[in-house]
């Protein structure tokens, strides 16, 4: 099935995201004008470590939610989603994030996200690193209105 | 945590011998019992440096140095004897990489924990041997590697070819390799060779959430990617010519096959969603760890139990997914050779286990007792004699097989009784990472690495070449170093070394 899209929601992101270091593993450090965009760019970071996201396209979208019972879980399912989404179907590798809903009050925060890119195809999409999970392991999420600073550290184990 | 200078860290580890150092209790917060490692020279330098760059001034995070780590699950309720760290032993997450503990089954404190098991349930190792050598493999050694590469799914992304659907994964998960024999892919004496005979009794899928089996189905019979590969290698050296002629291997130049995969995203799914549950069953049951990463449950709760069954199923899952490409790799031989696997001899010489939690019998201070043993990139190491290891091998011990990194050697080991009383029949894995990835792409380049894997002749078919230099030799520790310590130290004995001549990886 062919979906049309704006050209708004053709437009990509900048880069906002790094790579760190960590002996086993790899650390992703995100960070953005609103905690809503630093997010996004580590769930960026995460599918930019599986391939070269310069390789794909905006054929498809699909929509994910995540909840989670503090900012750390969320942030933890969030990611888990987006890998999920990628290692079944549909097989979605994404290099446009839009959280579209991001409920960080009350007793469960949730994330409703658009994820575009397109099916992983061997031959066209470079393979990159498998991910194999999230981890709690050195989670940080910087949340200062304040000072304009948001920023998020995560491990993903590889 | 505990904030000290490095020496005086120091005043609480305390050198045994040449090989082995004791972890005194106080190290870290609440130890139950000692921790113990094993290094030689080389290789405890590389330990307390780690330690070292730990105690820096201003060093903030949640990132431990291995050596607490083996110290934090010390801590761990039910622990019994020592928290054993193997010379390859490495910072992971919650239990060190090369760390095994055991917990008294019948002590209702006892705990299971999924970071000991790690998040890739029942990695592990098989080889095949064969009855070519050498000068008839070189002259196709290329093609043999291509045919590999186009047989077997590797990489990020790969899907399996064996044909599966929903109800053939969950028959799969129960029976492990008795599901590869029923469906033709594998042969009855594969079995025999195999830790559990290739099946866990207790794997109930009914277990295991949607989401691992929706990861798991496209991925069964792939490779994987990281430090997962299929290897065609040289015998370069036997060191126990008696034992090596019970596992086949008659002289040098002998060509084996050695697969090294695990139980892809349906392990590590099953192990986040345990993550998950124990942190809510810590709460309840206020078991307090040292470290949060430590989330574990008590073996008779509801989650212990639920996560033992399902490990079980990805465990079960990663016995098929080896034989699949077990299946692969004997067809792609019988192809490039015009002879069937049966007369290339293709027997599997051992499967190991170097990511689980068994339970087994051991004796602890004089009494034998029932314990949970993890094992997280340490392999069983049973010595002879031992009713657990097939019939073949009774008199020899347990084969342990340790995977080199790209490029670098192998060996097989066997288990020693020395190993059975000092560190519950256990030994090392690998060669343990030393440098860091991020570091290994910044200090080397993938070019020079495959020129120089080339130059030493090494064919190798690498689904993401860009970043071979992440599992270059000179990102790990000298696998000889690791092995050479278990040696000495006397938990296992050199058998076999193994040089490879190709490397298929993703």
């Amino acid at each position: 099935m062919e979906q049309t899209f704006t050209e708004e929601e053709l437009t990509l992101p900048t880069c906002k995201y790094e790579y760190l270091d960590h002996t086993a593993d790899v650390q992703l450090h995100a960070w953005g004008d609103s905690l809503q965009e630093a997010f996004e760019q580590c769930g960026l970071a995460m599918f930019g470590y599986m391939t070269e996201l310069p390789t794909v396209e905006i054929q498809q979208r699909s929509e994910i939610k995540a909840t989670g019972h503090d900012m750390e879980s969320l942030l933890f399912h969030f990611l888990d989603e987006l890998l999920f989404l990628f290692s079944c179907e549909p097989f979605l590798i994404c290099n446009k994030l839009v959280i579209t809903e991001f409920i960080t009050d009350g007793e469960e925060l949730s994330i409703t996200c658009s994820c575009y890119g397109e099916e992983f195809t061997l031959g066209k999409h470079p393979q990159g690193t498998e991910v194999k999970a999230i981890t709690y392991s050195a989670m940080q999420i910087v949340n200062e209105p304040k000072n304009k600073q948001f920023e998020v550290y995560v491990i993903i184990d590889i | 945590m505990v904030v000290r200078q490095y020496n005086q860290e120091l005043e609480y580890l305390e050198k045994i011998n040449s090989y082995c150092w004791r972890i005194k209790k106080g190290f870290q917060p609440n130890m139950n019992v000692e921790g113990v490692f094993y290094v030689n020279q080389t290789l405890e330098k590389l330990m307390l440096d780690e330690l070292r760059n730990a105690c820096r001034p201003g060093m903030v995070g949640g990132f431990l140095p291995g050596v607490k780590q083996i110290a934090n699950v010390a801590a761990l309720p039910g622990i019994v004897g020592k928290s054993v760290g193997l010379p390859d032993v490495h910072s992971g997450y919650g239990f060190a990489i090369g760390n095994m503990a055991a917990f008294d089954i019948n002590d209702p404190q006892s705990i299971v924990s999924p970071g000991g098991v790690g998040f890739d349930i029942n990695c592990g190792v098989r080889l095949l041997r064969t009855n070519l050598f050498e000068k008839d493999v070189l002259p196709v050694k290329e093609q043999l590697a291509q045919s590999l590469f186009d047989h077997i799914p590797v990489g990020v992304g790969s899907k399996g070819i064996i044909p599966m659907n929903a109800k053939d994964l969950e028959e799969a998960l129960e029976m492990g390799m008795d599901w590869s024999l029923r469906e033709g892919y594998i042969w009855a004496e594969d079995k025999e060779h195999c830790e559990e005979y290739g099946r866990m009794l207790n794997a109930d899928p009914a277990k295991v959430s949607m989401r691992a089996k929706k990861r798991g189905l496209p991925q069964l019979g792939t490779l994987g990617a990281g430090n997962h590969y299929a290897e065609i290698q040289v015998v370069d050296e036997i060191f126990d010519k008696w034992a090596a002629c019970k596992m086949g291997i008659e002289e040098k130049g002998q060509i084996c096959v050695m697969i090294h995969s695990g139980s892809r995203g349906f392990g590590h799914q099953v192990a986040t969603d345990a993550l998950v549950q124990m942190e809510k069953a810590m709460k309840r049951d206020k078991i307090e760890t040292n470290d949060r990463q430590l989330a574990c449950a008590r073996i008779n709760s509801e989650e212990g139990q639920d996560y033992l069954k399902s490990m079980a199923a990805a465990a079960n899952f990663a016995w098929v997914n080896r034989s699949s490409m077990t299946f692969l790799s004997r067809q792609a031989f019988a192809k490039q050779f015009n002879m069937a696997p049966d007369d290339l001899d293709m027997h599997v010489i051992y499967d190991v286990s170097h990511n689980i939690a068994k339970v087994e019998e051991h004796i602890v201070d004089g009494k034998p007792k029932t314990l949970l043993v993890h094992r997280k990139g340490s392999t069983r190491a049973f010595p002879p004699h031992h009713p657990l290891i097939p019939v073949d091998y009774q008199l020899t011990g347990q084969p342990v097989l340790i995977g080199g990194t790209m490029g670098t050697c192998s060996y097989v080991l066997t288990g020693t009784q020395q190993g059975m009383l000092e560190t519950f029949g256990s030994t090392c894995h690998g060669a343990g990472r030393a440098l860091s990835r991020a570091k290994s792409r910044r200090n080397l380049d993938y070019t020079d690495v495959l020129n120089k894997l080339e130059q030493m002749g090494i064919s190798i078919r690498v689904a993401s070449p860009k970043l071979v230099m992440e599992e270059a030799p000179e990102s790990y520790k000298n696998v000889t170093d690791v092995v050479n310590t278990c040696h000495a130290a006397g938990i296992s004995k050199k058998c076999i070394k193994l040089r490879p001549i190709a490397v298929i990886k993703g």
